[in-house]
């Protein structure tokens, strides 16, 4: 097997688990592997409090903090479209959300944007990690995030349009990284007011 | 427009959406047939024995080895698209993608050249510099094997100055960027109205078209049929002896007919050439140091402790207490980022190794440990040499022959240590040490 992303042959570790349980082998080397800064972290957002995004999500965790081997990944799976590197966190993924009850539903990507990068970037991350997932938001705005203050992050209107039926249960929602939380919490919000129970929110990165 | 993009798109092949040209400006060119299209990956179904198996080419690299292609369902051509993940970072190419190929009459070369080049070659380049020549007038391939610091670029000037008369296109390949960076400003020099680009990953758009063109092979995946004539420097260097791919794009960027040159230290065996000349002496006239051998048994174990070998802390005391500048050669990177103490460190991942090169050469930091990556293209006067774990595997004795090659290259310090610590003797540390003994023998 060689590694994802040193392209070096190394012999992935068996686990016992492997038998008797869904677990994904690990597609990259230890060495490589072993750059990234696992945070799983529960992330507080008292500065929501006293918005109208006050209890709108009810727990976030992160499971990586975000450091120079995660930059780099992010550039090539993101920049240069290297879509195999989904599978890099797919083993981490699947544990994240192993017992955890609730529909997992992505953060959408803009239609237009999607066609030009080729792929969902959130998507495939789950895909990878074989979770079962279902689009309920749209994204409606075009303009990018980032280039935003949280101030108008947060006082923009709607990012997002509900697109499916949302009923009185749990929801996850999903999202490569977590910044200022303003696009988790515009989701939240909306899952929240056309009735979920529960909205809790799962990234891969802290920003 | 049109005179820009043939400009541009003479002998290349390049992904469509990357090209600096606005898109109905190339859709035009299609319409004309001027520019032709290939599909990025092209797929081949192989009969196996158990159905159908496909089997993937990458048009661009001419990548094959099928672990290097990932197939996933694609939202721009909205069907399950291949991409060659060896190639990426120029770029995407996957099933979806198109490359455009220049399909009309070339551009016509400018034919004033000027060889501004007065400096004095020794008679024994000079004897190689013409027989290199010879070959290049017959057309002929021709192996140039040269010692480390006997000064064979200048070597190329009057063959290169040659083709450029006869309105050829000329291309100079290397493996190593840092290679590249320090040939252009001195052919720049050397050919000023000659347009002379330089390519490698990450260089600036350069305008105009180029009769000469120097590159990185890597960069050579990029042109199809494009130059009359092509040298590769520092053929023996990582990555371009074990990657047959860049082996490959070097002949898709030659002409059919074109010869192909190489210049090379330590001759591979898979380097096939019609003529060869040997240069076996440095400019200076001195002997190469010929390294010597010391015991280290069990430094790994010690550097896993945390410990530095007392020989080895006593060669470094020694040449720090002496202001002399000093390379020590550690074969992982582990190695490297776990070695004890506060030595600045380079690899390949290192975002600053030119600047900590830079500071050696000021003596500004007393010694550098490295990787290989430093085995070559790096001239620092008076620098000492020490390898640790010279028998690894990775040493080979094209490595280990480069590395003493950086000792003893100035006029004023034809001499320096070059030790080879290890754990046992291998035949590359032997084969290393007889070629240079060898060379100063003949
Ligand atoms: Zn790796
Ligand atoms: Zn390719
Ligand atoms: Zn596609």
């Amino acid at each position: 097997m060689n590694c994802l992303i040193c392209g070096t042959a190394f012999q992935p570790t068996p686990t016992w688990r492997l038998l008797f349980v869904y677990e994904k082998e690990s597609s990259t080397c230890s060495r490589c592997y072993s750059k990234f800064t696992k945070s799983d972290a529960t992330i507080e957002f008292n500065d929501f409090q006293g918005t109208v995004y006050e209890g709108a999500v009810d727990a976030i965790t992160a499971l990586y903090s975000y450091n120079e081997a995660m930059k780099s990944y992010l550039h090539q799976y993101k920049f240069l479209q290297d879509v195999a590197l989904a599978q890099v966190f797919a083993k981490t993924l699947h544990e994240a959300f192993e017992g955890k009850e609730g529909s997992v539903v992505p953060i959408p990507m803009h239609p237009e944007k999607l066609v030009k990068r080729t792929f969902a970037q959130v998507d495939e991350l789950l895909n990878s990690a074989g979770i079962p997932f279902q689009h309920m938001l749209a994204k409606t705005a075009t303009s990018e995030q980032g280039k935003k203050t949280r101030k108008e992050r947060l006082e923009a209107s709607p990012l997002f349009e509900v697109t499916a039926r949302i009923e009185a249960r749990n929801y996850i929602l999903f999202d490569d990284i977590y910044t200022t939380g303003a696009t988790i919490h515009h989701a939240a919000k909306l899952l929240k007011d056309a009735g979920a129970t529960r909205v809790d929110a799962i990234t891969l990165i802290k920003g | 427009m049109k005179e820009q993009l043939q400009q541009f798109l003479t002998g290349r092949i390049w992904l469509r959406e990357h090209t600096p040209f606005p898109c109905e400006a190339i859709d035009a060119h299609i319409e004309s047939g001027h520019i032709h299209l290939k599909p990025g990956i092209q797929t081949d179904e192989d009969q196996a024995f158990f159905g159908q198996l496909k089997k993937y080419v990458c048009n661009r690299c001419h990548n094959t080895t099928q672990h290097l292609f990932h197939t996933f369902h694609c939202a721009r051509c909205n069907k399950n698209c291949t991409y060659c993940r060896h190639c990426i970072r120029m770029g995407r190419v996957s099933s979806c993608s198109e490359l455009l190929l220049w399909n009309k009459e070339h551009v016509s070369y400018a034919n004033d050249h000027e060889f501004a080049w007065n400096g004095q070659l020794t008679p024994l380049q000079q004897k190689a510099s013409e027989e290199l020549l010879t070959s290049v007038e017959q057309n002929k391939s021709h192996l140039l094997q040269a010692v480390c610091g006997a000064g064979k670029t200048e070597l190329l000037f009057p063959s290169i100055f040659q083709c450029l008369k006869q309105g050829k296109r000329v291309c100079v390949a290397a493996p190593r960027t840092d290679v590249i960076l320090e040939l252009f400003p001195r052919f720049q020099k050397v050919f000023p109205k000659t347009t002379i680009h330089a390519l490698y990953g990450g260089a600036p758009d350069q305008e105009g078209f180029a009769e000469l063109i120097l590159a990185t092979t890597h960069q050579l995946y990029r042109f199809e049929q494009a130059f009359d004539v092509v040298f590769v420097d520092e053929a023996d260097a990582f990555p371009y002896y074990a990657d047959e791919t860049l082996q490959r794009a070097v002949k898709k960027a030659a002409k059919q007919d074109a010869a192909i040159h190489y210049v090379t230290a330590t001759p591979t065996k898979t380097l096939q050439t019609t003529n060869q000349s040997i240069l076996s002496r440095r400019y200076h006239g001195h002997d190469l140091p010929v390294p010597r051998f010391d015991s280290l048994w069990g430094y790994a174990r010690q550097l896993n402790k945390g410990k530095v070998p007392i020989k080895l802390q006593q060669w470094i005391e020694e040449k720090t207490n002496t202001s002399t500048p000093f390379l020590v050669f550690l074969p992982t990177i582990e190695m490297l980022e776990n070695f004890p103490g506060d030595l600045p460190r380079v690899h390949a991942e290192h975002p600053d190794r030119k600047e900590l090169v830079m500071k050696l050469r000021e003596k500004k930091i007393p010694g550098l440990l490295t990787t290989t990556i430093l085995e070559r293209g790096i001239t620092i006067e008076n620098v000492h040499v020490a390898v640790v774990g010279a028998e690894q595997k990775i040493f080979t004795s094209s490595a280990l022959i480069q590395i003493s090659g950086r000792v003893g290259r100035s006029f004023q310090y034809p001499t320096g240590d070059i030790v080879f610590f290890h754990h046992g003797i291998s035949r590359e540390m032997d084969k290393a040490q007889a070629a240079i003994e060898g060379w100063n023998r003949s």
